[in-house]
């Protein structure tokens, strides 16, 4: 009897640490960049790439039902890429875009608007960066969906592609 | 005057010791502190531009006088807690610290049974 009770505690100790190691090894628990969805959109202040006097505060409550914020730089090749889709976003789809122009020369960004067409609603500028830790951000481009009470829904790290193009207008249509 | 030459050499080494610990505290701060995009690098060994972003926010927390915790709490509301080096105790990690302990006492009553029968 006393044996048949140590088989079983035994047995219990190895099956919670087989549990322990399943979940434990399965689940990501190194970085997450996805930390700041379905949290509130720190605040922000970002002053105007084309008239530095000129601020808009963010998040911007009840006035969209979704909005898009984009942290670019013109110095970013992977920026470059994704643009086409920003253009179809805020140009075609009539989707404001919050353009932050991150770490940047602010006549060489606004020359790359000028080249590449512009689809931000506003852009605000973050010369050193820290308008973007404040959100979460790990670089550029960094891409995040924001709803009407300021909550982020959806945050995608790295240039947009095609898979994420659809995910965001799921998300929002 | 060699009062005040005592003042003068008084005041410039309560400064000194002041602005060392200061540093010291930023640099504690800064090791333990993952880059996150960086090979296992610390805030403090990296000079990326994610981890220079962050020691100027970090700088300026410690300049309006904010604590360790608060500026910890900061960057894992934002991060994760994978941005520090030493796991919080939660209780997704509680089994983390619970296992060494379980362990080492399932050793003890091992050992002190193995020991009582030896002596019988």
């Amino acid at each position: 009897m006393k044996n048949q009770i140590k088989i079983v505690i035994l047995g219990l100790l190895v099956s919670i640490f087989i549990f322990i190691f399943y979940f434990g090894l399965g689940s990501n628990t190194k970085n997450n960049p996805q930390v700041m969805v379905f949290k509130k959109l720190p605040a922000i202040e970002l002053r105007s790439l084309y008239d530095n006097n000129i601020k808009i505060s963010l998040p911007r409550l009840n006035q969209e039902k979704f909005y898009i914020i984009n942290i670019w730089a013109s110095w970013c090749t992977p920026c470059r890429d994704e643009h086409p889709l920003l253009m179809k976003l805020g140009i075609e789809k009539k989707i404001k875009i919050f353009g932050i122009n991150y770490k940047d020369n602010q006549a060489s960004a606004r020359s790359f608007l000028k080249d590449l067409g512009n689809p931000f609603y506003y852009v605000g500028i973050d010369p050193d960066g820290t308008n973007s830790i404040e959100l979460g951000a790990y670089g550029v481009p960094e891409t995040y969906i924001i709803d009407s009470k300021g909550i982020i829904v959806l945050k995608h790290v790295g240039p947009l592609n095609n898979d994420v193009y659809k995910k965001i207008l799921t998300k929002i249509e | 005057m060699r009062f005040l030459f005592c003042i003068f050499l008084f005041i410039y080494f309560l400064s000194t010791q002041l602005a060392f610990s200061s540093l010291d505290r930023e640099i504690e701060i800064y090791k333990n502190i993952r880059c996150l995009v960086c090979q296992g690098q610390s805030l403090n060994d990296s000079n990326s531009d994610f981890a220079n972003d962050l020691k100027k926010i970090i700088k300026t927390k410690l300049d309006n006088n904010e604590t360790d915790k608060q500026i910890y709490k900061y960057l894992v509301e934002r991060y994760g807690d994978w941005i520090l080096f030493d796991p919080p105790i939660k209780t997704k990690t509680m089994f983390l610290w619970l296992i060494p302990l379980l362990t080492l006492i399932i050793g003890f009553y091992i050992l002190r049974k193995k020991i009582s029968f030896s002596k019988d």
